[in-house]
């Protein structure tokens, strides 16, 4: 388009809608009848215009009015006692900051809350008063918090340092944790939250976000103490409304309970809901109530049920399969009243078989056969050396393809055992019978080697038969013994 | 207005805007917003009288409505804005922009939109930029550009229509 076509969309555009609407489209045909590009250009502009609705119309400023004020804090800026190492990250309460207590020569994690929470004298004091209860809270599955500290007129919570990752990065790594990690997981958080719900203190945000793990693996629960005045500032209610606008993304309720969501009062039982989500999520990588809005996501907390966790994936203890399902009913009444509930559902149902222990025999019954294979196929081939003729020969070819075949398959169930294992129940079940016939085939050419041998030296020949028979043995008696002692079937 | 003026300024301006909004951050009480228009004017009152260069009022008003757009399309990105607007869809994205749902995170989608227009017609740009980064009224931002309000008005219709196709195709 040229400068010249501009000037006369410009105009005409600019003239039209001083118009009246209905005659607007025939108005433009007819002043730019000679010029289709310029006609095209003004009645797409005039139809956006149409639908612009608000867009542009309040200052971004006003709409967002931290955009301007949030400005990070440069390394080595003294805060009070704290020197500001660097920013750790940043969220919905503020950002954080690794910073050094120079009091206690301490290194610590200073959030700086962000001014819309400290700008009410009753927030503040709220604040004030949680951050003191949850600096009673000392369990090593909780971030401790040191202090809560108003400097130049801005709140300032210090707490411990804690160095990993969160479970919500763990989560987008997209590996499907093992069934060791989810045992330890599932019981590290329900005890942590135990022991705050002990002394009557909720989280009410708990979420991936908000669950770090630590270098040596053990979970450590954030931001006890300060979720529940954000909450509360915010008003359930109106964090809601936000959430319907569509496609509104702001601090998406997804963890939010059914009673949360309709502004009702939280309690305990509404932590209970959001560790029940969080462990469903933390297993299968899906949130049990995925939808593609924040909107039809609440809608289905609201009103549809999750599919079952031992569906999506089926190695998962029963135990934990049934917290988790109570944890997600909809009624706070038939959840469990606390996370001290959830701990003890868990021992109800005996400490959950820590299949680590029991796996162990698994991997080693496998990996002891793939050595079998390789000795049978060793003294095949010593065999064949020393007879020469054609059986030898031949029994060594067949025992090696078969040995070879199997133990392909072996070591790639010890492989997905250690790496995929979700799909390790499939992957056995479908190698199954593959397995026993080709063990067997092996045991019964070591056998006839045996026999073929036996002439030439009795001692020899019948080690090489007590090698099929340990063969066949293994694959009829302890395959079956170690895999139910590993995966209970 | 000219460029290197512009270059040389623009940081104390960004500084003087970033620190006065923080202040307005702390003392503003619930329920009351920030005013864009308050920020320039007091950043105004302080530069001009530390006996800066400016030439007038409106010239000062053009640089911060850059300098706003600069501070606050950097923010925005550091933010991650661009990766919620990719989560957006076509049809929630219009939707979203014709409700102002998520306005941070078009912001530097905004931006390069805001370039290709200054190309075709630098004053419809400059209008958003002091409208939108500044928070002008139509009054103001007209008396700026020196064009009358009513013509001002049109111009940003059309500003808006553009963008807004922009934004959205």
């Amino acid at each position: 388009m040229t400068a010249d076509q501009y000037r006369r969309v410009r105009d005409l555009f600019e003239a039209a809608v001083e118009r009246e609407p209905e005659h607007i489209r025939s108005w433009v045909a007819r002043e730019a009848a000679d010029d289709a590009a310029v006609r095209d250009e003004v009645l797409s502009l005039l139809d956006h215009h149409s639908r612009a609705g608000a867009f542009l119309s309040q200052a971004i400023v006003e709409a967002v009015p931290d955009l301007l004020a949030d400005e990070p804090l440069a390394a080595d800026t003294k805060i009070g006692p704290y020197a500001i190492v660097r920013e750790l990250g940043r969220g919905g309460m503020g950002r954080v900051y690794l910073a050094r207590d120079e009091r206690l020569g301490r290194t610590v994690a200073l959030k700086a809350l962000a001014p819309h929470l400290v700008r009410d004298a009753n927030q503040r004091e709220r604040l004030k008063r949680e951050a003191r209860a949850a600096a009673l809270l000392t369990h090593p599955g909780i971030c401790t918090v040191y202090a809560l500290e108003e400097f130049d007129g801005d709140l300032f919570m210090a707490s411990e340092f804690v160095d990993g990752r969160t479970l919500r990065a763990e989560i987008a790594a997209g590996r499907t944790p093992s069934i060791p990690t989810i045992v330890a997981t599932v019981r590290e958080l329900g005890e942590a939250l135990a022991s705050a719900h002990r002394r009557g203190i909720t989280h009410r945000d708990l979420k991936p976000e908000n669950v770090m793990r630590t270098a040596d693996g053990r979970v450590k629960i954030l931001d006890f103490g300060l979720a529940r005045v954000d909450a509360e500032s915010a008003g359930a209610g109106s964090t809601f409304a936000a959430a319907t606008l569509p496609g509104v993304l702001l601090g998406t309720p997804a963890y939010m309970a059914p009673e949360q969501l309709e502004g009702k009062p939280a309690d305990a039982r509404t932590d209970v809901f959001a560790y029940g989500v969080l462990i469903y999520e933390f297993i299968c990588g899906v949130h049990p109530f995925e939808a593609g809005t924040a909107l039809a996501r609440a809608a289905r907390v609201l009103d549809s049920e999750a599919r079952p966790l031992d569906e999506r994936r089926r190695d998962v203890p029963a135990a934990i399969a049934a917290v988790v399902d109570r944890c997600l009913r909809k009624q706070p009444a038939d959840r469990y009243a606390s996370a001290v509930e959830i701990v003890a559902s868990l021992d109800r149902h005996g400490p959950v078989k820590s299949p680590r222990r029991n796996i162990v025999w698994w991997r080693l019954h496998q990996l002891t056969v793939i050595g079998l294979y390789f000795l049978a196929a060793s003294v095949a081939w010593k065999i064949k050396e020393m007879r020469g003729n054609a059986i030898a020969l031949w029994l060594f070819v067949t025992l090696c393809l078969i040995a070879a075949f199997v133990g392909i398959i072996r070591g790639h169930l010890v492989f997905t055992e250690r790496m995929n294992q979700p799909r390790l129940a499939g992957e056995r079940k479908r190698t199954d019978r593959a397995r026993l016939a080709a063990d067997l085939l092996i045991a019964a050419a070591v056998v006839i080697d045996g026999l073929v041998l036996a002439p030439i030296t009795p001692l020899g020949g019948s080690l090489t038969m007590a090698l099929g028979i340990a063969i066949a043995l293994a694959a009829v008696l302890m395959e079956p013994a170690t895999t139910e002692a590993a995966f209970g079937d | 207005m000219d460029p290197v003026d512009l270059d040389a300024l623009a940081p104390r301006v960004y500084d003087e805007l970033r620190r006065i909004a923080a202040a307005y951050m702390r003392r503003e009480r619930p329920g009351q917003t920030l005013q864009a228009t308050a920020l320039v004017n007091e950043a105004y009152l302080r530069l001009a009288g530390a006996g800066t260069p400016w030439h007038d009022k409106q010239h000062f008003v053009g640089i911060a409505a850059r300098s706003m757009r600069q501070i606050l399309i950097e923010r925005a990105r550091a933010r991650g804005a661009q990766k919620r607007w990719a989560g957006l869809d076509r049809v929630s994205l219009s939707e979203s922009l014709a409700v102002a749902g998520d306005p941070e995170a078009m912001l530097p989608a905004l931006d390069d939109a805001l370039e290709r227009l200054a190309r075709i017609d630098a004053e419809q740009a400059r209008i958003v930029e002091l409208r939108y980064f500044a928070g002008l009224s139509i009054e103001e931002t007209a008396d700026a550009l020196g064009i009358s309000p009513a013509t001002l008005k049109r111009r940003w219709a059309l500003a808006r229509a553009w963008l807004f196709r922009e934004l959205t195709s």
